[in-house]
């Protein structure tokens, strides 16, 4: 019983406080960022295989994938919550691997 | 995140700036000393001859060739550097055959002798890291491998792209404030200078920060590199964005190399200016030797015609096919050329310098207004600024003035480390970071204001004593290279004096800040002054009671 209360004073203490937010957000800035810049390299490198040819697709993919990276980074510290900021680069992620897949299947 | 877009963006740039702000400045300021680095090889090989530009350039080539034909023989390429605007001196470089497995052989440079027909090289070069190894930092840093260097760098880099991104959107008057610059103290006028030397440069500070994180691509997008192509697609990928020259096969049959001055003298048909820069020989005295003459560069990304080909068996001009490029491999290499600069022109070189200047300005002056509007509220508290705050200001003060000390200690230690001191070129560099690190941990013990003044009037003797250590410890001070217009090396010694002029003008600026109680050093603490007040009323109790 004591223990469970004190459990929950460490949770409440813990998690509540502001800072962890942020802390979320800069993991999802980093890590979810990262993941969007290579999702939406290789996206790049399908949507312009056609036209561009495929090596230059793919490096045109690259060389975005900084600019990318920025915009992920600077959504996740405009939006309300950090759960929303996860939730926002994990789907945009799928959707990119979505279309990815969709456009090989297409370009094969 | 703190309320509307605009303030989260204001958010994100403050921290983002100051998290990297430091590293920043490191790489700023190593950064532009590399827009120099052959300027500052020069000086810190003082014993090479003055000048060898007024030499004519088909005798520079006999007496490279006559050189590397006696002294190196085996040799996968040879190279000739002839005397330039950046570096005055005749130079060979070599690279030997590379060992099994490997792509490259050792580099090895050396200055020539041009008064002797011979071609001698200069031996006695003191050993010296020189200004390539000072550029090295600004991307590799020290003291750690390459590839976390590498990616400590980027995640910097990424940082401050995004400190750019959002600078320029938070800002809300972009264009006004161009023109609104308040010379007022204190907050108002640190953020006036921190918008001026933003705004005016932006594109070259987005250009800098994007191209810089485009030099390793493939490295920081590993993972999409990985799943996007196989590894076999790898080298035809490499090909088509950074296509090669057909390669040349090795014979293995000995054969002389045809005489380079004749070549120079078939390369005058094609090009009118003589604007040769280097010669490069592949597998010098093969029976399949090829000799590439390269002129400086008429275009940022790559023009067929400034590469000649010669036969180093005849000395006929081949007729080699131009590098296929690809639009996105043209940009790529466009960024790149924009971020060395090596196309520059004397008076563009100058300009990016001013330009890295103010962006080391920029991120300096960011660091000084987060310190700066926290100060009041700070000042307030009953124990003293918290550990945050002192920790920025020291920081501060140990990056933005003590980096440059510690640079200038690299000079000195260039001048009086010994001569024959075993691994001396590596000690030059320990000198510089010995000297950062102490120069971090002095402001710990001082108040902010005084700690500012000191190390600021350290900045300007350490660099206005350059050119005075020059005169002591070589025999091409000024009052030799300024008559004979060697504007390389003189040029070094004006530049350190220019720069110890400015820390001298801003330490007197400083200083006139500073409160009078802590001019003398000596802290007033609450105790202190009620010892005072206990000391002054007993006196004057004293005296109240004689004159009853």
């Amino acid at each position: 019983m004591f223990n469970l209360i004190t459990t929950r004073k460490f949770t409440k203490f813990y998690f509540t406080n502001p800072r962890w937010w942020v802390f979320s957000r800069v993991m999802a800035a980093i890590f979810a960022g990262y993941a969007l810049a290579t999702t939406s390299s290789l996206f790049l490198g399908q949507l312009l295989l056609q036209s561009m040819g495929e090596y230059q697709a793919f490096h045109i993919g690259l060389l975005l994938s900084f600019l990318i990276y920025s915009c992920g980074a600077m959504w996740v510290f405009s939006v309300s919550t950090a759960k929303k900021a996860w939730g926002g680069l994990i789907s945009l992620n799928l959707i990119f691997m979505a279309l990815t897949w969709l456009l090989m299947q297409v370009n094969s | 995140m703190k309320g509307s877009f605009r303030q989260s963006m204001k958010w994100l740039h403050t921290w983002v700036g100051l998290v990297v702000g430091w590293i920043l400045v490191f790489m700023f300021i190593t950064g532009t000393a590399g827009y120099f680095d052959d300027e500052i090889t020069r000086w810190m090989e003082p014993e090479r001859p003055l000048t060898a530009t007024h030499i004519d350039k088909s005798k520079l080539l006999d007496i490279s060739q006559h050189y590397l034909e006696t002294h190196v023989k085996n040799a996968k390429e040879w190279r000739v550097i002839l005397p330039n605007s950046r570096d005055a001196n005749l130079k060979v470089m070599w690279q030997e055959q590379p060992e099994e497995g490997k792509r490259f052989g050792k580099f090895s440079t050396k200055v020539l002798d041009t008064d002797t027909d011979t071609g001698l090289a200069i031996d006695n070069l003191r050993e010296t890291a020189g200004g390539r190894t000072l550029y090295r930092m600004h991307y590799r840093l020290h003291y750690m491998p390459s590839i976390v260097a590498y990616w400590i760098v980027g995640f910097c880099t990424m940082l401050m792209l995004i400190a750019v991104i959002t600078g320029v959107i938070f800002h809300k008057k972009i264009f006004s404030d161009f023109f609104t610059f308040r010379a007022k103290k204190g907050l108002i006028g640190w953020l006036d200078i921190h918008n001026v030397l933003s705004v005016t440069a932006i594109p070259f500070h987005f250009m800098i920060t994007y191209s810089g994180l485009i030099f390793f691509l493939i490295t920081y997008m590993i993972l999409s590199v990985n799943i996007g192509i196989t590894e076999t697609q790898k080298d035809k990928y490499f090909n088509e964005v950074f296509p090669r020259t057909v390669e040349v096969e090795k014979s293995d049959d000995y054969q002389p190399l045809a005489s380079l001055s004749d070549m120079y003298a078939k390369s005058h048909k094609y090009w009118q200016e003589d604007t040769l820069a280097y010669v490069k020989v592949e597998y010098p005295l093969d029976k399949n030797a090829r000799v590439k003459f390269t002129r400086w560069n008429t275009d940022l990304t790559y023009n067929p015609d400034d590469e000649l080909f010669f036969s180093g068996e005849t000395g006929k001009l081949l007729n080699i096919a131009a590098k296929q490029v690809t639009m996105s491999g043209q940009i790529h290499r466009g960024f790149i050329s924009l971020h060395e600069g090596l196309f520059a022109s004397p008076m563009v070189r100058w300009l990016y310098l001013i330009i890295g200047l103010m962006g080391t300005g920029m991120i300096a002056s960011g660091l000084i207004l987060w310190t700066t509007k926290r100060k009041p509220k700070q000042m307030k508290n009953t124990n003293g600024p918290d550990f945050g705050y002192r920790l920025v200001e020291q920081l501060n003060i140990g990056t933005i003035v003590g980096f440059p000390i510690a640079v200038a200690m690299y000079f000195w230690a260039n001048r009086l480390l010994p001569v024959e001191m075993e691994n001396r070129a590596e000690w030059e560099i320990h000198c510089l970071f010995i000297s950062w690190a102490l120069l971090l941990i002095y402001p710990a013990f001082r108040s902010g204001l005084v700690a500012w003044f000191e190390q600021l009037k350290i900045a300007a003797f350490v660099f206005c004593f350059i050119p005075v250590l020059n005169f002591i410890t070589t025999d091409k001070h000024l009052g030799i290279s300024l008559p004979l217009r060697d504007w390389n090396y003189a040029g070094f010694d004006l530049v350190m004096l220019v720069i110890g002029v400015a820390f001298a003008f801003t330490a007197y600026k400083v200083k006139k800040h500073i409160p009078v109680a802590q001019k003398s050093h000596a802290k007033l603490t609450k105790n202190d002054i009620e010892n005072k007040v206990t000391d002054e009323t007993i006196s004057t109790l004293a005296a109240t009671k004689e004159t009853s």
